[in-house]
């Protein structure tokens, strides 16, 4: 991939969106068999699975905590999910990825309800595109509710990058590797909106005028995101509640 | 059929009426879970869909015996902790006989929750008429979640399977539920079980129910003749 | 821990059911799960295939780079296949480096691969004794609910099947279709005494990880075999599961080129 020449051209992006548009999201609600809860998501060409399992005994015992349950969150790339075969394991970014992700979660689940144990939330990426972290969270947010976890809304989680000085929504691939800047968000939804912010990152430059700017475009693309989850949750719902 | 909310979902301006799988912040009532909405006059709770059955006082439940102790057995209540049950609690407990020999490693038991502190250490215990020790009979599980449906309102659904198919039951909170009787009778009850659990939100399951054990039993009656 | 007394009743029912001379999902003894193969879904692979067989959900990827040979094959590509047994996929999955059940699993998945000669690996020399083509045989697994071997095995043929060799990437030519010339059908069955029940699931398991793997080629040679787990086989066992093993791969092979060829 080499660097376009322009990413905004009679303002549409290199993939056709608008700038305040999402890529293509698909959701399917309780996934797997094995897992309490799970979630297979697509945003854009990202393929991820979501599993929970928890709240369980944590072993070794060392690790508990008397007074809450254990997070833990871990983010893996299949080694076929991006062009150059990654090594299979965790590498920096991984860790790193998966550190700031299990504390968004941290801030939302109810974890003093179930002392002593260990909510395990494992999200495999099968094929990575731009903004797979936040794709993951989508899909661990999904698969949380799925597994009954009690928490106090839903995590929702988007992108905002500064291409050609326009601030565009879900940046595609093109747009994280050589905008000018990248800001990944996560939102706690509750009573139907967006209440405060429960992952944020950011590298690259921007003004302070642009980042306020920035939070309402992704707060704008996570009430869209936040919709579909729901939807794919009620659906999962509504027809086992139906077909029998 | 009832509105399905999850967590977050604001449920009440009143935080008189906050119930079961809500919590309380500020003067609102949000729902904690992913459920059915269950809300009456003076209450506003949600039941839950799905999740792992945590221990609450009074609960029946079905245990097996994971480790003996010079002081009684930790059972494994299908949990994401474990239950003790101290030799004083077990009415078969004599001066002079061993912990193993009353109740050994792999022993079912059906026992009932009498404590739990902050720490969600759990004390069961088998002084009551519903628990034994089960040498016999078949344990099915379900998730945990759909147990009420399984027993029903005032215990009718459990009621209905027990009298038509004349076998002992005993549904335990934690999801596992022991059957006893007619081998092929127990397999009914079982695929009814089964049945109860897939359908547990739907209306008219006990009618369904009724009708699914009525036709297994005609098909019995016509395999021994 | 809390899957134990879940295992433990389950197994209660199987053997009950297996005195009736019936399996708890209604299968004969010698039927495999409903397959599903879908391929392709992976665009940033060479080559990829997912595989559902009951609720046992995989998927393989096939990544592919020039690469040194190994000195005794100069002219031959080299075939790697490596298997992740992610947490995600079984309570009792433990992250960390692959243990001795995903490398026992990667081992047998390669053996058939190598030992029907599926793929023909003369074609994939670049310069003799220098420059070969590597593939990476990556399988992912998803959901373990049993038979997670077969489903592996099923998902990396397929894969390889529908697997376009990256050339120009590499300023080597045109790229071309990855020659493959069998297929490859692992069948384990799970021993219970005297009898045996092919591909079975996680609750049948739960009797005892016993299993007997034999993987047959398109000419209905054997090509490999796995004994796993500590039980005595007996010979007239042995080969009635043979026998069994080779009459269901090809049911499996032909439901392969079924769902493949419409897809690839």
């Amino acid at each position: 991939m080499s660097r376009p020449e322009k990413f905004i051209i009679d303002g549409k992006r290199l993939d056709g969106r608008t700038p305040d548009q999402l890529r293509p999201i698909k959701i399917e609600v309780d996934y797997l068999k094995r897992a309490d809860g799970s979630c297979y998501l697509e945003m854009g060409k990202n393929r991820v699975v979501a599993a929970v399992y928890g709240p369980r005994e944590v072993h070794p015992r060392h690790l508990q905590d008397p007074t809450k349950a254990i997070i833990r969150y871990r983010y893996n790339m299949a080694p076929f999910s991006v062009e150059e075969r990654k090594r299979p394991g965790p590498d920096r970014r991984s860790i790193e990825i998966s550190k700031v992700s299990k504390e968004a979660f941290e801030a939302v689940i109810m974890k003093e309800l179930f002392p002593r144990s260990a909510i395990d939330i494992f999200v495999e990426v099968l094929q990575a595109d731009a903004g797979s972290r936040t794709a993951c969270i989508n899909a661990a947010s999904v698969a949380l509710v799925d597994a009954g976890i009690p928490m106090k809304g839903i995590l929702t989680s988007v992108a905002v990058a500064k291409v050609d000085g326009v601030l565009v929504l879900d940046p595609m691939k093109e747009e994280d590797n050589y905008g000018e800047a990248d800001i990944p968000f996560a939102f706690l939804i509750r009573g139907g909106k967006i209440e405060s912010i429960a992952l944020l990152q950011m590298d690259g430059k921007m003004t302070k005028e642009e980042i306020k700017e920035a939070i309402n475009l992704a707060k704008k693309g996570a009430m869209e995101i936040y919709q579909m989850q729901r939807e794919a949750i009620m659906k999962k719902f509504i027809e086992e509640g139906e077909n029998e | 059929m009832r509105k399905i909310v999850l967590p977050g979902d604001l449920i009440s301006t009143n935080p008189k009426v906050a119930g079961y799988g809500t919590y309380i912040e500020g003067d609102k009532v949000y729902a904690k879970i992913l459920g059915l909405f269950d809300e009456a006059e003076n209450s506003a709770k949600v039941i839950p869909l799905k999740g792992k059955y945590i221990p609450s006082i009074g609960d029946t439940v079905i245990g097996i015996v994971r480790e003996v102790t010079a002081n009684g057995w930790n059972l494994d209540i299908n949990s994401p902790y474990q239950a003790f049950l101290p030799l004083t609690e077990n009415p078969e407990t004599k001066p002079g006989k061993k912990p193993n020999d009353i109740l050994d490693l792999g022993d079912a038991v059906i026992a009932k929750v009498i404590n739990i502190d902050p720490r969600m250490r759990v004390t069961v215990t088998m002084k009551d008429k519903i628990c034994r020790a089960i040498r016999f009979g078949r344990i099915v599980a379900i998730n945990p979640a759909r147990i009420p449906r399984v027993i029903g309102k005032k215990g009718s659904m459990i009621k209905l399977l027990k009298s038509e198919l004349d076998v002992q039951i005993v549904a335990g909170q934690n999801g596992l539920i022991w059957l006893n009787g007619d081998r092929r009778k127990i397999s009914i009850a079982e695929e009814a079980i089964y049945l109860i659990e897939e359908e547990a939100h739907t209306e008219g399951l006990t009618d369904r129910v009724a009708e699914f054990l009525r036709r297994r039993k005609e098909c019995l009656a016509q395999k021994n003749s | 821990m809390s899957n134990d007394i879940l295992s433990e009743i389950k197994k209660d029912y199987v053997l009950s059911k297996l005195r009736d001379g019936e399996r708890i999902d209604g299968r004969k003894f010698d039927e495999f799960r409903k397959l599903e193969i879908r391929t392709g879904l992976i665009g940033k692979a060479e080559g990829s295939a997912y595989v559902k067989l009951g609720n046992t959900q995989v998927v393989v990827g096939i990544k592919m780079q020039p690469g040194e040979p190994f000195p005794d094959v100069p002219d031959k590509g080299v075939i790697i296949v490596n298997a992740e047994l992610v947490p995600l996929a079984s309570p009792i999955f433990e992250p960390g480096p692959p243990d001795e059940n995903s490398i026992e699993l990667a081992r047998v998945v390669d053996r058939g691969i190598r030992e029907s000669e599926a793929v023909d690996l003369s074609k994939l020399c670049i310069e003799p004794g220098k420059k070969v083509w590597i593939i990476f045989v990556d399988i992912h697994a998803l959901d373990d609910d049993g038979n997670l071997l077969d489903a592996s095995a099923i998902a990396s043929i397929c894969a390889l099947m529908n697997t376009k060799v990256p050339a120009s990437r590499f300023g080597l030519g045109e790229d071309f279709d990855l020659p493959v010339n069998d297929i490859p059908v692992s069948v384990t069955s799970l021993i219970i005494g005297d009898k045996f029940l092919v591909d079975p699931t996680r609750d049948e398991m739960s009797v005892g990880e016993r299993t007997l793997t034999v993987t047959v080629d398109k000419s209905d040679n054997i090509v490999a075999i796995q004994k796993s787990g500590d039980y005595l086989l007996s010979e007239p066992l042995f080969t009635e599961v043979l026998e069994v093993s080779i009459r269901a791969s090809k049911k499996i092979r032909e439901e392969i080129l079924r769902q493949c060829s419409k897809a690839c």
